[in-house]
């Protein structure tokens, strides 16, 4: 018998469209699930007024409890975007990639999380990474190979490149968080301001705390003279922006980063 | 509007990786995934899950059940997303180990639970084939494409064009035409294709390893040839009138226009259309409101 005491939600053609879209998917923008349940309304059930986005995903969730599953929601760690995906409470993230990818592309995947968590910026260069192919567990990986299987990843959306270096996207922190930080406890960094997870962000240079970039915007969101949450010294970034969804023009965080590692080869 | 950014690359069709579930320590296959250093989130209690793997034999916790239920329906979703049929053996061995007395009873619920919340429909290929296949049960629409960006499959108008290819001549094709006709259109067997890669792989090994298609050779023939079937898989997904409108649609023509092949569609429609028992679904394919899984 169900065990959760939370009321049940009950599941239209609605949901399981959305619900297997979202999953062809893997992560998507706030914006664009707005667009699919809007999609998966018109297709089945154009006449009825659409739940709250809210709480047509709680509805769901209320279903996929059981079946240890959840529609997450996160942020970009870069500019705070809000983004969806579909996570599996169960089992290991990896076990989800092992059906994409062969042995030695997860362990490639495996070393340059294992960079990007270590490194101080949340980055790791191609040219670090593609020096440990010769490391991979399973078949001989060239570097060429290497590079295209790293490219693959950022277009499943499990890293994002900018200029030749690489970091997680925010679909492997919803994803991997538990298991990173039960993988790595030593070297994983925290949020002073919320507490999760920190791949990327700024940095206290007295006291050495941590922050995501939306969560320094918010906590400094118009002051003038922002300080140290923990030390009080003085806050010496520059401040970003809050996500606004309203100004928004194209979405970036999940384009595909079509530049070529090939100039960084040496 | 919807941004297009969705990957176009195709999870890399070469060679025949063995993909095995469990790829060592940091990747636990599902059936030991309460045991790993990872501790799963959400609100379930997670008390029972600790001893998940003690008992060997005996009754089982309601707990322990809904989490092998769990792991299966993700196990074959996963499975699915490659449309290479799932083999009992592959189930037993990497979601239900110690639990494979029950394997029956676990993949009913599991097959309510992939209905009710997912609309795919669990059916075995074949009676006794031991093989299972996931079928949607919501119709695709065009839209869906759009907003799922390009992550559709190009391949599938490939198949569908050799599918149709194969119903109009007759239910059996011999490959050498299969070439004939698709070289009038830019595919060769020998030329890497931009969109299709090898075309002679996808046709001939993968389709036929996803179940679309039957291949097997022409006895007696020289030079060896040969011939091309409908698979279990496409009986099961797609119907010959659905393929035959998409051919009337390709040479903008009517059904109609071919008096024989509409016939046997619509005979078929009329056989699918009859009442009859299905040995060959695991699961009741109707989609039970309730949430709960019957206990045994």
């Amino acid at each position: 018998m169900q065990s959760s005491s939370r009321r049940m939600g009950v599941m239209t053609d609605v949901h399981r469209r959305f619900l297997q879209l979202l999953m062809t998917h893997g992560v998507m923008e706030e914006r664009e699930v707005a667009h699919l349940q809007k999609h998966c309304y018109k297709v089945h059930d154009s006449s009825a007024t659409a739940d709250k986005l809210e709480d047509f995903i709680n509805n769901i969730n209320s279903v996929l409890e059981s079946l240890y599953i959840e529609i997450k929601k996160g942020i970009t760690e870069d500019d705070g975007r809000p983004i969806y995906a579909l996570v599996n409470l169960a089992t290991t993230p990896v076990s989800k990639m092992a059906s994409d990818y062969a042995e030695n592309e997860l362990d490639l995947f495996r070393k340059a999380l294992e960079l990007i968590i270590d490194s101080e910026s949340g980055f790791a260069s191609s040219t670090n990474i593609l020096n440990l192919v010769d490391q991979l567990k399973g078949k001989r990986m060239r570097k060429k190979e290497a590079e295209q299987v790293l490219q693959k990843f950022v277009q499943n959306k499990w890293l994002i490149e900018k200029e030749g270096e690489f970091t997680l996207h925010g679909r492997a922190i919803l994803e991997m968080e538990q298991y990173i930080r039960g993988m790595y406890p030593d070297s994983v960094k925290t949020c002073n301001i919320c507490h999760g997870l920190l791949i990327q962000g700024q940095s206290c240079e007295t006291c050495g705390i941590r922050m995501h970039l939306p969560c320094v915007a918010k906590y400094f969101q118009a002051n003038p003279e922002p300080h140290c949450p923990h030390c009080n010294d003085y806050w010496p970034h520059e401040i970003p922006e809050v996500f606004d969804p309203e100004k928004e023009g194209e979405p970036t965080i999940s384009r595909p980063h079509r530049k070529s590692l090939r100039s960084r080869q040496h | 509007m919807l941004q297009k950014h969705k990957s176009r690359i195709r999870p890399s069709s070469q060679g025949e990786r063995d993909r095995e579930w469990s790829r060592g320590e940091e990747a636990p296959s599902t059936s030991r995934g309460a045991g790993g250093s990872q501790e799963p989130r959400g609100s379930a209690s997670q008390g029972s899950r600790r001893s998940e793997a003690a008992p060997a034999v005996g009754p089982r916790t309601q707990k322990q059940l809904e989490l092998k239920v769990a792991e299966l329906v993700q196990f074959l979703l996963i499975k699915d997303q490659r449309k290479i049929p799932i083999k009992r053996a592959d189930i037993v061995k990497h979601v239900l180990g110690d639990y494979k007395d029950m394997f029956a009873d676990l993949l009913r619920r599991a097959a309510e639970r992939l209905q009710y919340v997912f609309g795919y429909k669990l059916v075995e290929l074949e009676p006794k084939s031991h093989s299972f296949i996931l079928i949607n049960t919501l119709e695709p629409v065009e839209e869906d494409a759009e907003v799922r960006g390009d992550q559709g499959t190009p391949t599938t108008g490939l198949l569908m064009i050799v599918l149709g290819l194969i119903f109009m001549k007759g239910n059996t094709i011999k490959e050498t035409e299969v070439w004939d006709f698709l070289r009038r259109l830019g595919v060769y067997p020998t030329k890497k294709h931009l969109i299709f890669g090898d075309p002679k792989k996808l046709i001939t090994e993968e389709f036929v390893r996803q179940r679309y298609l039957e291949y097997r050779r022409i006895p007696h023939t020289d030079p060896v040839d040969y011939e091309l079937q409908w698979g279990p898989r496409t009986n099961l997904e797609t119907s010959k009138m659905k393929v035959l409108k998409f051919v009337a649609k390709v040479h903008n023509q009517d059904p109609k226009d071919w008096p024989a092949q509409y016939c046997e569609a619509l005979a078929e429609e009329e056989a699918r259309a009859r009442p009859q028992p299905q040995p060959s679904a695991p699961a009741p394919s109707s989609s039970s409101s309730s949430a709960a899984a019957t206990s045994s």
